[in-house]
């Protein structure tokens, strides 16, 4: 017996035996107490019996007060051992005998005693009147001790025990026996269901014993169990089923591309649902067929027996399919009873049952899951259920791997357009900063123009070697005006200002080769490097249209940027080609001048490809400024041509730009000044905060027979002006700066024309170029010169403003 | 027992009389009528004097009040019940006992000497105390029933034997 199957047996014993034990004390205590009760009355009842038979025996006795009768009479209790004393007494209260012989002494008087029988402490008396007829002729007195009832009692007491003992032991044998038909089924039970509980089995059964409640709970706890059991394999396939789809969501979830996810959820149904067949069939909204997508591997011996193939198509037929492209999931557990051409297929193919389950966005079907199986009927609700799910996780998911690549598009047009905007903002910004740069070089470089002009101009005397050098410095000194002019610009497409004219482009590189053959020959050298140059020119190139200044800049620029991508010496190549894209015969047929150049260096990787275009991006560290190919792509844009870059790490760098040709305008080919003869002698009043470039333009000025005053600085200028005015000898033009501390170049310009309408007033600026190109000329200035002034500007502007009174109003207009 | 109280012969006599009405029974023929007395005749000279009446005063025997009627002769003898004998008659018993023959009465006497006679209840003086003797036959002949208890303390006689 084990431990806790003590219990049930013991307290049903003792239940059974402490019923027992209290029935029975219950009915000996009443049965004593009636015996008890009883018993008195008996013993009282037999006491008054025989005094009423000595009574009627001892009348005569008494009526004759016959002595000797009476005695005898009384002697008769001697029979009754109990009966402790009889006495008589005569009418008249007198003893006349007594039991036993010689109790006469103590007899009580009978006065005290009433007739009756009454029990005493420890006695029973009687006193029985003695009547004959009505008469009364005496009394008898009856004495009697307990001791009767008391071994009465006795006698019961121990009969009773005797009873009780033995009704013990029976109820405990017949209780042992009779507990075992009860406690037997329950432990039996508890025994199963600690074995369910213990080895989570549901599938033992408790056997059923005798007896009808016993049977049901039995019949109860099996059926139970049964029902558990059930629970538990359906609870376990739900789990099945639910890990299946989680893993199938997942397997969905990673993947991007619907044929893919299609793939994936086949395979997944195929292998661990599992079907016997399963597609994937896409559907266009309206469409009257549907194209398979995607065959499970396992289904295709299938599918070929079903004459289907990926891509293939299958109409939608009034069945089964037309339900399910109306989103319905449809369910046909016999194909064979289905009188539709694609229930009749998979039924000539073996397979028997089939579920079409369609796919779901936004209330849109885009396509179908077809599953079947080869059994009829085999699909069972949760089957069907969770084919249902399935298919609106993958709908889901196929409409993610849609979003997514939206998605994608949309972060790229995003990220392009950012980097553009980037590209405007930086560009605008160095722009800004080019154009105070500008100022200051202009300064700067003004004497240099202004000296190198005077010197081709007056010395005739030089030597070819030094006018060589001067024409190259001036041409130099002209470029650097040119670019600086464009370095706030060079991010703007294409300005009013940019003046366009024919380039040939083969001269041009030819220019550049030696303009830059210190870069590429000489320095290498020194350092025992050797580059080659080759130039291979188209030699049929027809003329482009664009500015020769900038363009040559931006080759020079390309040819710096190869030399230094072969820090070990190379090949570095300049190429020009004629392109004609499409028909040749055709008018409009477009062509293209390619200027090229080619290194064989270290090459770009695509980080630096992507970036080398922004403004301030350089790999060079401290010895680039991240302004050449942005000042390149500059020149690009203005020019509306195209700039392409071929270059992979260690493959070398082709910068590849390609002007659109068109027909060429004739353009006034500049450069041929009209030489002006001295001009009259002018009293000129010189305004700058710049000592080199008064003097030298003083120096240049008076060369030409004019008077200068110069003045440095606003306020000293119109200082000057005005004293020269109130001296009756004015000047008869003002030149001034435009940019000065305190006071600027409008308020003298102001200053003068306040004093002095007529007197012309130059205004010379560093900013020259923007403030003619947007059109903000100051009032009061008749004429707007940039730095550096040539000299045969000046010499114009002096001769027009000074021609005639009549002209100076107007010429502001003009301007 | 002594009769310790100083009660009389006669006196204990007179209440022997009046017990023997309680001990035996009278045919109804015995009475004239049902509410005739019940009559304790004495004969001769009385010798109770007034005991006898202190005795009956009040008395009734079965609904018939007690009296007491005293004979002076045999002859005044007529319907009674008891009829005491002093031992002084028992002289004329035997013409007694032939003019009550047929009639139901119970003779009593204490003549204590010899048989009774036909004599139905004897009281004997022995030991200073009064036992009964009483002829049962004589009773029955007389149409008397005695209560045996009235027998327990007596003496049984016949009228064969005397």
């Amino acid at each position: 017996m084990s431990a806790h199957e003590r219990p049930i047996r013991h307290m049903l014993i003792t239940v059974i035996l402490l019923t027992c034990g209290a029935v029975m004390v219950i009915t000996s205590a009443a049965f004593f107490a009636y015996e008890f009760v009883s018993f008195r009355q008996l013993t009282a009842r037999n006491l008054e019996t025989l005094g009423k038979a000595i009574a009627a025996n001892s009348t005569a006795a008494l009526a004759f007060e016959n002595a000797d009768d009476a005695r005898e009479v009384l002697s008769a209790v001697r029979a009754q051992p109990h009966i402790i004393a009889a006495r008589l007494y005569l009418s008249d209260g007198r003893l006349i005998a007594s039991y036993p012989d010689g109790d006469a002494g103590k007899a009580p008087s009978q006065a005290v005693l009433d007739d009756g029988y009454r029990f005493t402490a420890e006695l029973l008396t009687g006193v029985q009147p003695v009547v004959q007829g009505r008469r009364r002729m005496g009394t008898l007195y009856l004495e009697s001790d307990l001791g009767e009832v008391y071994e009465h009692l006795k006698l019961m007491s121990l009969t009773g025990a005797m009873v009780m003992l033995f009704c013990c032991v029976a109820a405990y044998l017949i209780s042992v026996r009779l507990q075992r038909s009860i406690s037997g089924p329950i432990l039996a039970l508890a025994s199963t269901a600690k074995t369910v509980s213990e080895h989570r089995d549901y599938s033992v059964r408790a056997s059923r014993p005798e007896g009808q409640e016993f049977g049901l709970l039995t019949d109860a706890f099996n059926h139970m169990l049964t029902r558990i059991e059930g629970d538990q394999t359906k609870l376990r396939s739900q789990l099945a089923r639910l890990d299946l789809l989680h893993r199938i969501t997942r397997a969905t979830g990673e993947r991007v591309d619907l044929p893919s996810v299609f793939r994936v959820v086949v395979r997944c149904l195929e292998q661990d649902l599992p079907i016997d067949f399963a597609c994937m069939c896409g559907y266009e909204s309206g469409a009257e067929a549907l194209s398979i997508a995607v065959i499970g591997a396992q289904s295709a011996p299938l599918a070929t027996e079903l004459a289907l193939s990926e891509q293939s198509k299958v109409p939608i037929d009034q069945n089964g399919l037309a339900r399910c492209v109306a989103g319905e999931l449809v369910y046909e557990p016999d194909t064979r009873v289905i009188p539709f051409p694609f229930p009749e297929r998979f039924a000539k193919a073996g397979l028997y049952s089939l579920v079409v389950a369609p796919l779901l966005v936004e209330n849109r079907v885009f396509g179908v899951l077809v599953s079947a199986r080869r059994a009829a009927d085999a699909f069972n609700s949760a089957d069907c259920e969770f084919l249902r799910h399935l298919s609106e996780h993958i709908a889901l998911a196929s409409h993610q791997a849609q979003l997514y690549g939206a998605l994608q598009r949309a972060y790229e047009d995003l990220r392009q357009s950012q980097q553009a905007v980037m590209q405007q903002e930086r560009l605008r910004a160095l722009g800004q900063m080019a154009s105070g740069i500008a100022h200051d070089i202009n300064n700067a470089i003004s004497p240099v123009a202004l000296y190198t002009e005077s010197l081709l101009e007056r010395e005739p005397d030089l030597s070819e070697r030094a006018r060589g050098y001067l024409v190259t410095i001036q041409r130099a000194i002209e470029d650097v005006a040119e670019t600086v002019s464009r370095m706030r610009e060079f991010y703007r497409p294409r300005e009013p200002e940019l003046v366009l004219s024919t380039v040939a482009c083969n001269k041009m590189v030819e220019q550049v080769v030696s303009l830059t053959r210190a870069r590429w020959s000489d320095l290498p050298q020194q350092r025992g490097i050797v580059i080659q140059l080759r130039t291979e020119l188209s030699p049929d190139l027809p003329e482009i249209m664009g500015s020769e200044v900038e363009i040559r800049d931006a080759l020079t620029n390309l040819v710096f940027n190869a030399v230094d991508a072969m820090p070990e010496g190379g090949t570095l190549t300049l190429r020009t080609k004629f392109v004609t894209a499409g028909s040749h015969a055709a008018l409009d047929a477009a062509r293209y001048v390619h200027v090229e150049v080619q290194d064989s260096g270290i090459g770009m990787d695509e980080e630096t490809r992507r970036r080398c275009l922004e403004p301030f991006y350089t790999t060079k560290g401290e010895r680039g400024t991240g302004l050449g190919l942005a000042m390149v792509y500059g020149m690009v844009q203005r020019h509306s041509a195209e700039l392409e870059i071929d270059s992979a790490r260690g493959a070398g760098t082709t910068v590849r730009l390609i002007f659109s040709v068109t027909e060429a305008v004739a353009a006034p080919s500049g450069g041929v000044p009209r030489l002006h003869g001295p001009v009259q002698r002018l009293r000129i009043l010189l305004v700058d905060d710049d000592p080199l470039l008064i003097k030298s333009l003083r120096d240049i000025l008076e060369q030409d027979g004019h008077v200068v005053t110069a003045a440095d600085g606003g306020q000293k200028g119109i200082d000057t002006f005005t004293a020269a005015l109130a001296s009756r000898n004015p000047f008869s033009l003002v030149i001034t700066d435009l940019g000065m501390p305190y006071v600027d170049g409008r308020k003298v310009a102001a200053s003068i024309k306040t004093a002095s309408p007529n007197t012309p007033v130059i205004l010379l600026t560093g900013w020259g170029k923007r403030l003619l190109a947007e059109n903000d000329v100051p009032a009061h200035v008749d004429r707007v010169l940039s730095k550096p002034p040539r000299l045969i500007e000046v010499r114009e502007a002096l001769g027009e403003l000074t021609a005639g009174p009549d002209s100076q109003a107007t010429l502001a207009e003009s301007a | 027992m002594a009769a310790a109280a100083p009660v009389s012969e006669y006196q204990l006599k007179a209440v022997f009389l009046f017990n023997f009405a309680q001990f035996v029974e009278w045919p109804a023929s015995a009475f004239p009528q049902t509410s005739a007395p019940f009559v304790i005749g004495v004969l001769g000279k009385d010798p109770f004097g007034a005991d006898l009446d202190d005795v009956v005063r009040g008395e009734a025997v079965n609904g018939h009040p007690l009296a007491v009627q005293r004979y002076q002769n045999v002859g005044e003898v007529r319907d009674c019940q008891i009829l005491f004998i002093p031992a002084a008659e028992f002289g004329h018993v035997g013409e007694l006992l032939a003019r009550l023959k047929g009639r139901s009465v119970l003779t009593v006497t204490d003549a204590d000497e010899g048989p009774q006679r036909g004599v139905m209840i004897g009281l004997i003086t022995q030991d200073r105390q009064i036992r009964l003797r009483i002829d049962v036959e004589a009773a029955k002949v007389a149409s008397l029933t005695i209560s045996s208890k009235l027998l327990r303390p007596a003496e049984i006689v016949g009228t064969a034997r005397s």
